[in-house]
Parts: C-alpha cells; sequence; structure tokens
C-alpha cells in the first residue's frame, strides 16, 4: 500500500444527459430519487418547457439543502420570469433556511426581480417587508437608495426601517440626508433607530 | 521591503479613524478581518493604492472603493491583501489535521478498500501536493494499509510544467526537516530537485474550476484541499466552486480552505468540524 | 471577563449590541452569520451568544443546532428576532435557545436577560 497514481480523474464516468428523455423522467427523478439523483434532475430538468415552475413547486417540499442549491441555482440560469412569483411566496414559508437561500437568489437574480420586489415593499406582511429590503443591494438597482428613502419615510414598522437604515449606512447619499432626520423624529422615543440613523448621517457627511 | 516609516512624506497618510472605517467596511464586503497589529500591513497596501490608481488621499479613494459599480479595485485590492507566495509545509497545521484527524475519520468509515483520494486546486508549482505526499509518507501509519491517489490540479499550464519538473528553490524548501530534505530531495547548484518516486506519485492535471465540462470527471475525492484561491473569485464563481467540490466529495469528505478563508461567505453546503489542530467543512455522510 | 458573540447579519444592529454590552464590562465578538459564528465558537466556545434569526448561508435556528450538537458544554444563547410571532419563539427554544428578545431591542431588557443568563443576576 502506498501512494499511487492510475487511472485518476478518468475513473469517473460523466453522467450525459439524455436529451431524448421527456420532462416527466427528471421530473418523477425530483420526487424519488434518492438526493445524488434529485441534485442530477434539477440540472436536467432545465432544458425542458415549464422547468421553471416544476422546480419552484418542488422547492418548497425539498428537504435537502444540496438539492434545494441545485434548485436555486438551476432558477437562477433559467432567469425566467415565471419562477419569480413562486419565489416571493417562498419569504412567507414557515422555514427560516428556505427563506434565507430565497433572499440570496434574488439576490442573484438581476433585474428580473425588480417589478416582483417593488411590490412586495407594499405586503402587508412586515417580515416580508423586512426580506425584501434584504434583497435590495447597491449593484441591483440604480434606484435603490430611492426606494430605501421610501421606506424610511412612509414604512410604519420600526424593523422594517431598520433594516432599511442598515442599508442606507453603505449606500446613503445626501439625498437620504433630510428623510433619516424625519425618520429619527418619527421614532423619537426608539433608541436603536437614533443609533442607525446617527451612524448613517455620520457615514454620509464623511464622505 | 520599505518599511511604513519610510514613506515617502509626500505621500497619503491613513489616520487610525481611516484605518478602522477600511478594516469594517473591508469585513463586510469580503469577510476577511484584520487586528489592529496588522495595521502597517494594511496601510502600505492602500497607500500602493491610493498611488496606483492616482486618487488624492484616503478619503476620495474610499469614495471609490465603496462606490465603483464594477467593483474592480476591491478586487485588486483584497487580491494585493492576500497574496502569499507558497512553500513547502505552508500552514503545516493543516497536514498535521489531515493525518491526525481527518484520515483516520475517513478509514473508519470506509467500507472497502477503495485508493482514499486528494485533491489539490490550485496546485501551483507543486509545493502543496508534495508536501501532502511526504506528510503521508513519514506521519500517518495508515499508509501501511491504504492507497492513496492524489491529484493536483491548476488552470495554468506553465505553473504545472514546474510542477512535475519538480525543482525548488532553497527559500521554497527551507521548512522542511533536514531528514525529508536528504531523503526526497537532491541538491542541484543552489536550487532542490524532487526525487521521483514522488514526482510520480503525483497526478497533474489542468482545471478550469468555473468550466462545467472541465471538472465532471472529478469525483469521488475524500479529501479537497483549495487554499487561498477562492478568495479571488467573485460572488458568483465561489457559489459555483462550493458546488463542484460538493459533486466532486464522497460522502462524509473534507475541505480546507486557506488560513485567513471561510466558508460562512460561500456556501452552507458543508458542515462546519472542529478538529484539534484545524477547522475545516464536511460533505454530510446523509445522502436522502 | 466574560465574552459574548453578537451574531447578526446586519451591521448596524452588531454595533448597538456590542456598544451596550461592553458599555457593562462584557467582552464582544462578532459573527455575520451562522456559519461564521460556528467557526468561532468551536474555535473558542464563548460565554454567551446573542443570535439573530434570519442570516444568509446558515441562519440562527440551524447556528444552535449545530453549536448543541457539536459543543459538550452548553453556553447560553438569547435569540433576536424581528417579530413576536409565537412560530418563531417555539422554533427557538427548540433549536437551542434559553430566551427569547424581539427587536429592536432595548438596552435595559438584553441586559437583564444577560446577566440572568450568565447568573450574574444579584451582582
Amino acid at each position: 500500500m502506498s501512494l499511487v497514481k492510475h487511472k485518476v480523474v478518468q475513473l469517473a464516468v460523466p453522467d450525459k444527459p439524455q436529451p431524448e428523455r421527456s420532462c416527466s423522467e427528471p421530473a418523477s427523478s425530483l420526487k424519488n430519487a434518492d438526493a445524488a439523483g434529485r441534485r442530477q434532475a434539477a440540472r436536467e430538468i432545465a432544458q425542458f418547457p415549464d422547468a421553471a415552475v416544476t422546480l419552484v413547486s418542488h422547492l418548497k417540499c425539498e428537504r435537502n439543502a444540496a438539492v434545494r442549491e441545485v434548485i436555486l441555482t438551476t432558477l437562477v440560469r433559467l432567469n425566467d420570469r415565471s419562477a419569480v412569483s413562486g419565489l416571493a411566496d417562498c419569504l412567507r414559508s414557515e422555514d427560516a433556511a428556505l427563506r434565507n437561500e430565497v433572499i440570496g437568489t434574488f439576490k442573484r437574480l438581476g433585474d428580473e426581480v425588480v417589478p416582483v420586489l417593488r411590490s412586495l415593499l407594499a405586503d402587508p406582511d412586515p417580515d416580508v417587508r423586512i426580506f425584501v429590503v434584504n434583497i435590495l443591494d447597491s449593484e441591483l438597482h440604480p434606484e435603490v437608495e430611492s426606494w430605501l428613502i421610501d421606506v424610511i419615510e412612509r414604512d410604519t414598522h420600526v424593523n422594517v426601517c431598520a433594516t432599511a437604515v442598515d442599508l442606507l449606512c453603505e449606500v446613503g447619499t445626501e439625498a437620504a440626508i433630510d428623510p433619516l432626520v424625519r425618520l429619527k423624529a418619527r421614532f423619537q422615543f426608539e433608541p436603536y433607530i437614533q443609533f442607525a440613523a446617527d451612524l448613517a448621517l455620520k457615514r454620509i457627511r464623511e464622505v | 521591503m520599505t518599511s511604513y516609516a519610510s514613506l515617502p512624506e509626500t505621500g497619503p497618510t491613513i489616520t487610525i479613524e481611516d484605518f478602522l472605517k477600511f478594516k469594517e467596511f473591508f469585513y463586510r464586503r469580503t469577510g476577511i478581518s484584520f487586528e489592529a497589529s496588522k495595521r502597517y500591513f494594511v496601510d502600505k497596501r492602500l497607500v500602493e493604492r491610493i498611488e496606483a490608481t492616482g486618487t488624492a488621499n484616503f478619503r476620495s479613494y474610499f469614495t471609490m472603493l465603496r462606490f465603483q459599480a464594477s467593483g474592480e479595485e476591491l478586487q485588486q485590492l483584497t487580491n494585493l491583501m492576500t497574496v502569499n507566495e507558497t512553500y513547502f509545509l505552508r500552514e503545516e497545521y493543516q497536514f498535521k489535521c489531515l493525518v491526525d484527524s481527518i484520515l483516520p475519520e475517513i478509514v473508519r468509515n470506509r467500507n472497502g478498500a477503495d485508493a482514499i483520494r486528494i485533491w489539490c486546486i490550485p496546485s501551483s508549482s507543486g509545493e502543496e501536493p508534495y508536501s501532502i505526499a511526504m506528510c503521508l509518507l513519514e506521519r500517518w501509519a495508515g499508509i501501511t494499509e491504504w492507497d492513496v491517489e492524489i491529484v493536483s490540479s491548476d488552470i495554468d499550464t506553465s505553473i504545472l510544467r514546474r510542477a512535475r519538473a519538480g525543482r525548488y528553490s532553497a527559500r521554497s524548501v527551507q521548512n522542511v526537516p533536514a531528514r525529508w530534505l536528504e531523503k526526497y530531495f537532491k541538491g542541484v547548484g543552489d536550487e532542490y530537485q524532487l526525487s521521483d518516486d514522488l514526482r510520480h506519485a503525483v497526478e497533474f492535471t489542468r482545471v478550469n474550476l468555473s468550466e462545467a465540462a472541465d471538472t465532471l470527471v472529478y469525483r469521488n475525492f475524500d479529501v479537497i484541499f483549495c487554499r487561498n484561491l477562492l478568495i479571488y473569485f467573485d460572488d458568483v464563481s465561489r457559489t459555483t466552486a462550493a458546488e463542484t467540490f460538493y459533486e466532486a466529495m464522497n460522502p462524509g469528505g473534507f475541505i480546507c480552505l486557506g488560513h485567513s478563508e471561510s466558508m460562512s461567505r460561500i456556501s452552507s453546503l458543508f458542515k462546519v468540524r472542529k478538529f484539534p489542530d484545524a477547522i475545516v467543512y464536511q460533505k454530510g455522510l446523509e445522502s436522502r | 471577563m466574560r465574552r459574548i458573540l453578537i451574531v447578526d447579519d446586519a451591521a448596524t444592529v452588531r454595533m448597538y449590541h456590542r456598544g451596550i454590552l461592553e458599555s457593562a464590562g462584557y467582552l464582544v465578538e462578532e459573527a455575520w452569520n451562522g456559519i461564521e459564528a460556528l467557526e468561532k465558537a468551536l474555535e473558542a466556545p464563548f460565554d454567551l451568544y446573542i443570535v439573530d434569526i434570519n442570516m444568509p448561508k446558515l441562519d440562527g435556528y440551524g447556528f444552535l443546532r449545530e453549536l448543541r450538537q457539536q459543543q459538550i458544554a452548553q453556553q447560553p444563547a438569547v435569540m433576536v428576532s424581528t417579530e413576536a410571532a409565537a412560530g418563531d419563539e417555539r422554533m427557538a427554544y427548540q433549536s437551542g435557545a434559553n430566551s427569547y428578545l424581539v427587536k429592536p431591542v432595548v438596552q435595559s431588557q438584553l441586559l437583564s436577560h444577560v446577566r440572568l443568563l450568565l447568573g450574574e443576576a444579584n451582582q
């Protein structure tokens, strides 16, 4: 027994996708196979019509994080509008891990998600609004700052505003100064808002 | 090396407030945190980039760094903050972890007698895979019972040629114990030539980690060393790399990252495992 | 000095909690998500953890479950949530939290939970 060098990478024969297979095959593997089989099915399904819908509907009941990760990566690659609203539903899931994976996925989706996010900023559930603010990222859209300003001017929930202020610490410009001052007045008895808004103001004035 | 004190007085200066502000920003964006003791190291590199980009001072450089849409300057700076030369037995505690903790656990869970497979990426000029080979031969009793295959990959074919040749500078082998040096190397002028036995014990291959077609055949690895590579990738490439590793590993396999790297910004696919010598990442045993 | 780890993806929240705890004499470290927190906690356990629920890559529940599974000594943890939803609170205790607070956290409340869990209530 010793250090050996043989067969090295040829050991594993790649599992080539079979182009003539119908969608029902990977779709049923997605339900029935073991985790490795489900990961492979999630990749293969991408080439069939309605792939995004099938993947999102499976996502909600998939318990294995590694399989969910492949589903989400495939959805990002598909960049299919029909997937976005199904994904948005997952933000309401009881499963914290799924919610956070979906937030991460939204961040990678780019401009496709912008209209959906805009409408979700008015969602009645404050937790959903917090998640949407979390998704807003400086690189996602040039108007992010104005949306955040909108949030701190209008949203009545302290934690939605707090999340927006945290992001304004990073992306805020002079346009945010007056809204931050008004936010402080609106939540004058919330020490955390005072702290976070002061920090954002300090950052903006430093630049 | 130019010391901080000898920088020209007219050059940009970094105040302690600047340092703290930068430290917090850099941590937010990259997950790399610097202790106060690293101040001179950080300042020196900041000054270097301020001068290279022609920005007037720290303030305007920092603004550019924060708001540049391409993120190009942040990447440049990250490269500069993390660049390290490689040498034999670098970050040796991980090799100790490999022979004392990781391999014992792998053979304990092993059914059958398949060879244990180790993948080093990036290979660079070969110091790392050869260090692993020597550590296995010299420090792991299990080598008498188990076959081990070491595959070492890099995107750069010229560096792979150098790795296969196995010729090293005195500086590169300075941490190698004298007995090993005598056993596995031969002095050639002021350089050291690695023995043919060891050179032939490692398989060197060219791989682009971001190319699915390249990585498809890399499967059934028990341990992956991927040190100081992912730090140079953008977010998407990092995630893709983590998924590639996941597919390339046997259930229960381990990944070792570089000393300053963490999986925390990359992927949730792996479990964090603490061993006496190191923190490493593990693919779950379960596959349901 | 007692060491406390603050686990939260919002930098502003970490700074705020840090300020409160440091002024009360605790030694504070921060982690950005559950994985980073695990790396730090497994390296050298803390006396107490203050843990946000929603974080990227590994959320607060996942962090506590892993920590409880991998560490023999069970240091106390305060779970911090944005909503007073009953489901969240139940999940927090099931994952191994010892107390539960709703954001934004008030200084006196945070300190009283911390002191209670560290057995310093009467000092």
